[in-house]
């Protein structure tokens, strides 16, 4: 089921993401461009930026050079997952501008309540781990470095492991260095901590 | 509310930061899971918990012309600037062939380019595609050697085969997968026999294992690597100068110790092993690590030739070696500085001139070109200089993905 949406959308995109600018000279982020150039992006991600199941990213109020960096990532095939390598396919450096700029200026994801035991370690490991001194302080990202705060427990905690494991690799390896000493536990209560802000 | 203690401690060091930098008392270090701050946090302490300090965005795409402000950037009077290439992310090492051909490496996307003059015109062509952090580039017998993270390979006779390059053969894969500072620079020896390249430290401060924070070299005759020179926190830029035949480089200072310290360096090997140039216990040559330096003396180590300025960030350098520039330019050091990051007010983003007596000791340290930072807002980054066969000088953006041509004259 999931991946017939995936197919009907891949199609979809080379319907939608057919603007494109010469690579000569780019025009400055336009976020009304951005969402007319996001249509295909809505199926999984909402037209308001929050994910429709809980492994998909919410991309809501996220840093705008944090969207550019990953959608560029899956463009060159440097990050996979989700089928976003072959939607990323098509974009311009012009394309993926706009498309950040529009969902970067959505209202972020709400907070989550969650056990508030977990919520409580996970704040202690995210200072012990100076999570904010690049997420900044209330997780919320900033320049290329996401927001963590509001996102989907599930799919924080699936990244989190991979960058772990080494099959997602950061741009200097700070991240990869950073998830190295957690173990799933400390992952989880991580994830419900950024879930918890807002 | 615990939250917002910490932003409110945060603030207040982010001022103290601006206003009391040099009066920074060391501070404990704050525990990790297991009572050990993580290892790549050692070094911070919580006043360099400034959340603006995050690292530069590392570019993985090339800037369109309209946002290459080459009418910002400024040369000495007689000189001039000119856009020579662009459309090339991240472009950064730089080597030129025999035939004129510059090959540009990079670290972030994984590319390699070539750069060829046809008819007075440069046409760019990507040879290498996905490969990994290739940054080191270095040209000898008609083949193109690359540095990858931890691997250095060969592309045999690559200027006939621009178009469609061969397979690499791989020369030495054994080397360390450290992903922090473990892209590498790489440097042909002046008889031709050697490989230089470095082993950057695996994280900010750490007491390194013996195989890092160092400059090994590759014999090509062997296939066997050997420590040059230890305690070189990281080298990004290699050069030989032209007559004594010695290594100089740059070499990166530790971050989150202050605005002002420890310098970034310019450093010469006048010994061809055995050198020890302080990384972690000693930095700058005369300032002790504020955790590794206790029970060590800067009197242990080797010192650099020369300070740069902390945080600025010094990559690629050349010796000028041509005949175009003024007869004063001749064996004085051109270095790229990328900028700092882990610093309240931005510095270095410029191309420096270092001027040698006689004996090669340093006697002046000026900007050669700048403008790249505009107020506290950067739009491009130097990161190597190339002489080329004409005299001028070539300068990488890894920022803009584009190069720079110095000319004089003319």
């Amino acid at each position: 089921m999931f991946y017939k949406n995936i197919k009907a959308i891949i199609a979809m995109a080379f319907i939608y993401v057919g603007v494109l600018f010469p690579l000569q000279a780019l025009a400055a982020p336009d976020a009304v461009l951005g969402k007319a150039k996001s249509q295909t992006c809505f199926a999984c991600h909402g037209a308001d930026g929050i994910g429709i199941s809980p492994n998909i990213p919410h991309i809501a109020a996220q840093p705008p050079l944090s969207l550019f960096y990953q959608l560029v990532q899956y463009r060159e095939g440097m990050r996979k997952g989700g089928g976003m390598e072959i939607f990323a396919k098509s974009l311009s450096d012009g394309d993926i501008r706009d498309i950040a700029a529009y969902f970067s200026t959505l209202p972020p994801p709400p907070a989550r309540a969650g056990d508030a035991v977990k919520i409580a370690l996970g704040q202690k490991l995210s200072q012990q781990n100076y999570c904010n001194s690049c997420h900044a302080p209330q997780l919320q990202g900033q320049k290329q470095v996401p927001r963590l705060a509001g996102q989907s427990i599930e799919y924080a905690v699936s990244q989190l492991r991979n960058i772990r494991s080494g099959s997602r690799v950061d741009m200097d390896g700070t991240m990869g260095s950073a998830a190295r000493g957690l173990s799933d536990e400390d992952i989880e209560v991580l994830a419900a901590y950024a879930a918890s802000l807002n | 509310m615990k939250l917002k203690t910490i932003h409110s401690l945060m603030f207040a060091a982010g001022l103290g930061l601006a206003t009391l930098a040099s009066a920074q008392a060391p501070a404990p270090a704050p525990a990790g899971p297991g009572g050990v701050p993580p290892t790549w946090a050692q070094g911070r302490t919580p006043d360099g918990m400034n959340p603006a300090l995050v690292p530069n965005p590392s570019p993985l795409v090339a800037k369109p012309v309209n946002e290459i402000l080459i009418d910002k950037l400024k040369v000495p009077p007689g000189f001039k600037i000119e856009l020579w290439a662009s459309g090339m992310p991240n472009a950064r090492s730089m080597t030129e062939a025999p035939s004129g051909t510059i090959f540009v490496g990079t670290r972030f996307p994984g590319n390699v380019y070539a750069v060829v003059t046809k008819d007075g015109k440069r046409e760019v062509k990507t040879i290498a595609k996905g490969l990994h952090r290739p940054n080191g580039v270095a040209f000898a017998n008609g083949s193109l050697y690359v540095a990858e993270l931890s691997r250095i390979i060969r592309y045999d006779n690559i200027e006939q085969n621009l178009d469609s390059p061969p397979t690499p053969v791989v020369v030495f894969d054994a080397l360390p997968k450290d992903e922090p500072h473990g892209w590498k620079y790489l440097k042909l020896s002046p008889d031709g026999q050697y490989l230089y390249f470095q082993i950057g430290t695996p994280a900010n401060i750490v007491v390194p294992p013996s195989t890092h924070a160092t400059i090994m070299r590759l014999n090509l005759k062997t296939n066997t690597i050997e420590t040059v020179a230890t305690g070189v926190r990281n080298t990004v830029g290699m050069d030989f100068q032209p007559v004594t035949k010695e290594l100089w480089f740059t070499n990166m200072g530790r971050d989150w110790a202050g605005e002002d310290l420890p310098n970034d360096t310019l450093n010469r090997l006048v010994r061809p092993k055995g050198m020890n140039f302080g990384y972690p216990h000693c930095h700058q040559g005369d300032w002790l690590d504020p955790e590794f330096g206790k029970g060590r003396s800067c009197d242990e180590f080797d010192k650099p030739v020369l300070k740069l300025g902390a945080h600025v960030s010094p990559i690629g350098l050349r010796f000028y070696t041509g005949s175009q520039f003024p007869a004063e330019y001749k064996g004085n050091i051109f270095i790229a500085e990328y900028g700092s990051w882990n610093r309240s007010k931005k510095v270095g983003y410029q191309v420096v001139r270092v001027v040698l007596d006689a004996k090669n000791n340093p006697v002046k340290l000026e900007p050669f070109v700048t403008g790249w930072l505009q107020g506290e807002e950067y739009w491009g980054r130097p990161a190597d200089v190339q002489v080329i066969k004409d005299g001028s000088l070539l300068i990488s953006d890894g920022e803009a993905g584009a190069i720079y041509r110095v000319s004089y004259g003319k």
